[in-house]
């Protein structure tokens, strides 16, 4: 298969996958942006009416939709991915395609959905009091970097799903500890110790990506880019050798999607 | 014409195939479905794969067509020939239309959106769907569903074309009609394997047969001969099980 033969039905597979999921709701399309708004009501009633602290809660809701809005992208994207070549069993055992179109329509779909979110974003921090700045241009690096992110964690989730099926029940389980390790209600910025601040921001490359919304969102400073670029080549590194790994072994995945 | 002067497209050398199954928790199985099959498939002949279920019939189409690697043995292919399975309904999502799912049906099966939007005109045509076409396929009866798939599968091209339990698509009238468009296909410059449980369609279309039994080829040659030896293993194994 030609790349752009690839690209091409990666793309075709996207939209088809858009197009059956609006197909399936009454409210179709429109849920691209109900959901992220629904997602704010809720901060809204928690966090301003029920636990309501004074001045700082409006503050609050803006920091905790910024790395949510992010956080869902990853984490719903890369469960989706994981599953995605196994659940196409049928189409597996017909024809001989590349393996990583599975999971590269799921990544890709949702890139095209996440956009609107990202848009509902900004109307929300413009609500908010926080207008578009010059330094907003940080946000074109990050979420490159963080789409390079989440390619590498979707391609390995759905060779390791497909190598034993287990992985399917402990990929979210996974999620659920980095949503609590990642700084998504807390800052890490407010661990008493930097050096731990640090520590988290090597080990847990998702907290650093979230933090870097924030920065150039909230505060409009640049993020730390020598740890941008790292995270940047970890990930192209590692989709290489997904990659090169589903090409080798496309048959083996196969033999163990079939039986 | 000898064996020797004709082109082989596809050979299968000493191939054997066994999946691992699991039974229960930590407990697996061996499950051996081809061994040590050996054969020659030559440029514009239909060879014909007969056999009962489950010995491995498709299992031998997915080696043939890259989608399985065998256990041992080699698969030789000829350099620049591609050889693809025609496929019934490729994973059709219900909550598309038959449009979409044939434009997706025919990139998946190797041909650029260009081409694909190409095709789905002489498909919509071809398959009699008339207005259903723009339908979501989940409102489809199942033959329509087979009419879409079969018209969608028969129109994209490939070197060797790996047939699986086509032709028993749609109604009478549909029918016949697709065993036309397949035997004109067949006449053709076309390299195929034919699976099939009918013997009619095989001894009309095929040139060669090979009897698949548990795993191995049981015999292989002019078609009638075959299928003659095939029956006649059937009704020992029916007399067996009276007596």
């Amino acid at each position: 298969m030609t790349l752009s033969k690839y690209f091409g039905l990666v793309d075709v597979q996207a939209r088809m996958l858009l197009k059956a999921d609006s197909a399936k709701y009454k409210l179709g399309i429109l849920w691209w942006f109900l959901e992220p708004l629904l997602w704010v009501t809720v901060f809204y009633i928690v966090f301003n009416m029920i636990l309501d602290s004074g001045r700082r809660s409006g503050d609050f809701i803006v920091f905790l939709a910024t790395g949510k809005f992010a956080f869902i992208w990853f984490s719903k994207t890369v469960i989706q991915a994981s599953g995605s070549i196994v659940s196409s069993e049928g189409l597996i055992g017909k024809i001989d395609t590349p393996k990583s179109l599975f999971p590269m329509s799921a990544i890709q779909q949702s890139l095209y959905r996440q956009s609107t979110v990202y848009i509902v974003l900004v109307f929300f921090l413009m609500l908010g009091g926080i207008m578009p700045d010059k330094a907003w241009v940080w946000m074109v690096p990050v979420l490159v970097v963080f789409y390079l992110m989440i390619v590498a964690c979707g391609l390995i989730g759905a060779c390791l799903v497909c190598i034993l099926r287990d992985f399917q029940k402990i990929i979210p389980l996974f999620m659920t500890f980095l949503m609590f390790t990642s700084g998504l209600f807390w800052d890490p910025h407010q661990i008493a110790s930097p050096a731990k601040t640090e520590l988290l921001f090597t080990v847990n490359p998702l907290a650093f990506i979230l933090d870097a919304h924030r920065q150039v969102l909230l505060y409009n400073t640049a993020p730390d880019l020598f740890h941008l670029v790292t995270i940047g080549l970890g990930s192209v590194v590692l989709v290489c050798l997904a990659l090169l790994y589903m090409r080798r072994y496309s048959q083996y995945l196969a033999l163990r999607v079939l039986t | 014409m000898a064996d020797t002067d004709r082109k082989v497209m596809l050979e299968l050398d000493d191939v054997s195939i066994s999946f691992h199954t699991s039974k229960g928790t930590f407990d697996r199985g061996l499950h051996q479905v081809l061994r040590s099959v050996s054969f020659k498939l030559y440029e514009n002949e239909t060879l014909g794969i007969i056999g009962r279920n489950g010995v491995g019939k498709t299992t031998m189409l997915r080696i043939m067509a890259g989608i399985l690697a065998p256990s041992s043995g080699r698969v030789i292919k000829h350099p620049g020939k591609a050889a693809s399975l025609l496929t019934i309904g490729l994973g059709h999502k219900g909550d598309l239309s038959g449009r979409d799912n044939a434009l997706l049906s025919a990139m998946l099966q190797g041909a650029s959106k260009k081409e694909a939007l190409g095709y789905l005109e002489d498909i919509k045509a071809f398959s009699e769907l008339g207005d259903s076409f723009e339908e979501p396929v989940k409102t489809y009866s199942s033959g329509m569903k087979s009419r879409l798939g079969f018209t969608t599968a028969l129109l994209t091209h490939v070197d060797v074309l790996l047939v699986d339990e086509i032709l028993s698509v749609g109604d009478a009238e549909f029918r016949v009609k697709a065993e036309q468009a397949m035997k004109q296909r067949l006449s053709g410059e076309q390299t195929v394997v034919f699976v099939s449980h009918s013997d009619k369609q095989v001894s009309e279309l095929c040139s060669r047969v090979i009897w698949i039994d548990k795993g191995r080829i049981a015999a292989a040659g002019d078609p009638d001969e075959v299928l003659e030896k095939y029956q006649e293993s059937i009704r020992a194994a029916k007399r067996k099980k009276k007596a």
